[in-house]
C-alpha cells in the first residue's frame, strides 16, 4: 500500500481516533501523539490491513489501549497525588470559574467521569457508534456498554442539576 | 414533538435504551431555538455533544520516521562487514621486517650510526632542559 492510499483510507476515522484520545488524556498535544503514533503503528502493521474485519474499529481499540497505557504511566508518578489532595463533592470554585459558559461545564462533567464511562459517552452520544460496535471496540459486553452508559448520562444530568440548583452560571 | 413524548424520550435516554435514530431525533429538538425552560439543562449537553463532534486532528501523520528507521539499520549491517573485511585483510597482508643489507658487517655499522644520531640529538635537546632546575633551586628556597 503506498503512502497516499493510507493516508485516504485513515482520513475517514483519524478525527475520531483524536476525539477519542482529547476524551481520555485531556490534553489536546498528547491526543495529537497518541493519533500519530496509532496511525503510525497501523502503517507498520500495513500487509495485515486486509485481515482486519473493519479497521476503524480496530484502530478505535488501538487508541483506547495507547490511552489507557498512558494513563497508567502518569498514575504511576506523582501527578495522582497532586490531584487527591482536594477531592471533595462539591464542584470546586475553581472549576466553577474555569468553566466559561454552559457547554465548558457540560465538558467538565464529562471529563470528570470514570474512564469507561466517558470513553462510551464519546463513542456513542458524539461519534454515534452502536453498543454492539462499542462492545466489540472495548472487549466488553453490550449489557455492560448499556449500563455504562445510562450511569454516566444520570451522572451528567444529576451534576448539571446540581449547578442549576446552587445557581452558578 | 410533544412535550410529554419528549419526556418520555429523554426518560429513555437517560436508562441507554433509546435507539441511535431516537437519539438524534433528540440532539435535533434540542439544538434547536427554543426549548422548555425546565428542559434548557438538557439543551446544553446535546448541543455539547453535536459540537464536540466537529472537533478534528490538526497534526497530519508523519511517515519519515519509520524510513529513518529501515535505512540507519542497513548503515549499521554495512559499517560491520566494512570493518570485520577490514580486519581480515590487515592480517594476511606481512608485517616483518625485510633485509636491506646484503653485509651483515655493514648493517652493523649503519645502525649504529643511526642510532648515534638519535643519542646526539637527544643530548642536544636535553641542554634547553637544564634551566628547569632553577625552578627547583627557587621552591626549594620557599618551601622547606
Amino acid at each position: 500500500m503506498k503512502e497516499k492510499a493510507f493516508i485516504s483510507l485513515t482520513n475517514g476515522f483519524k478525527d475520531k481516533l483524536f476525539r477519542l484520545a482529547k476524551r481520555l488524556l485531556i490534553s489536546t498535544e498528547e491526543a495529537e501523539d497518541a493519533t500519530q503514533e496509532v496511525l503510525l503503528k497501523l502503517w507498520r502493521n500495513k500487509s495485515k490491513i486486509a485481515e482486519y474485519t473493519n479497521v476503524e474499529a480496530f484502530a478505535m481499540t488501538m487508541t483506547k489501549n495507547y490511552c489507557y497505557d498512558k494513563l497508567k504511566a502518569k498514575e504511576t508518578g506523582n501527578l495522582k497525588i497532586v490531584h487527591s489532595n482536594y477531592k471533595d463533592e462539591q464542584p470546586s470554585l475553581q472549576r466553577q470559574v474555569e468553566a466559561k459558559d454552559s457547554l465548558d461545564w457540560v465538558g467538565k462533567i464529562m471529563n470528570d467521569l470514570p474512564e469507561q464511562q466517558r470513553m462510551i459517552i464519546q463513542l456513542r452520544d458524539i461519534e454515534q457508534y452502536n453498543n454492539a460496535e462499542i462492545a466489540a471496540m472495548l472487549g466488553i459486553k453490550e449489557v455492560a456498554v448499556r449500563v455504562a452508559l445510562s450511569r454516566g448520562r444520570k451522572k451528567i444530568r444529576e451534576e448539571l442539576l446540581k449547578k442549576h440548583k446552587h445557581g452558578v452560571g | 414533538m410533544e412535550l410529554d413524548k419528549l419526556e418520555k424520550l429523554l426518560e429513555k435516554y437517560f436508562e441507554g435504551e433509546t435507539t441511535i435514530s431516537e437519539e438524534k431525533k433528540l440532539k435535533v429538538y434540542f439544538t434547536r431555538e427554543t426549548v422548555p425552560s425546565h428542559l434548557e439543562s438538557y439543551r446544553d449537553v446535546f448541543q455539547y455533544f453535536s459540537e464536540e463532534s466537529n472537533i478534528t486532528a490538526t497534526r497530519n501523520i508523519v511517515f519519515e520516521k519509520n524510513k529513518k528507521t529501515k535505512y540507519s539499520w542497513m548503515i549499521g549491517v554495512a559499517a560491520c562487514v566494512v570493518f570485520i573485511t577490514g580486519m581480515f585483510l590487515t592480517k594476511t597482508t606481512p608485517s616483518g621486517s625485510v633485509d636491506t643489507y646484503e653485509d651483515p658487517e655493514i648493517a652493523l655499522q649503519e645502525t649504529k650510526k643511526i642510532l648515534n644520531m638519535v643519542s646526539q640529538y637527544m643530548n642536544e635537546g636535553k641542554q634547553g632542559l637544564v634551566y628547569l632546575r632553577e625552578f627547583e633551586n627557587t621552591k626549594n628556597k620557599f618551601i622547606k
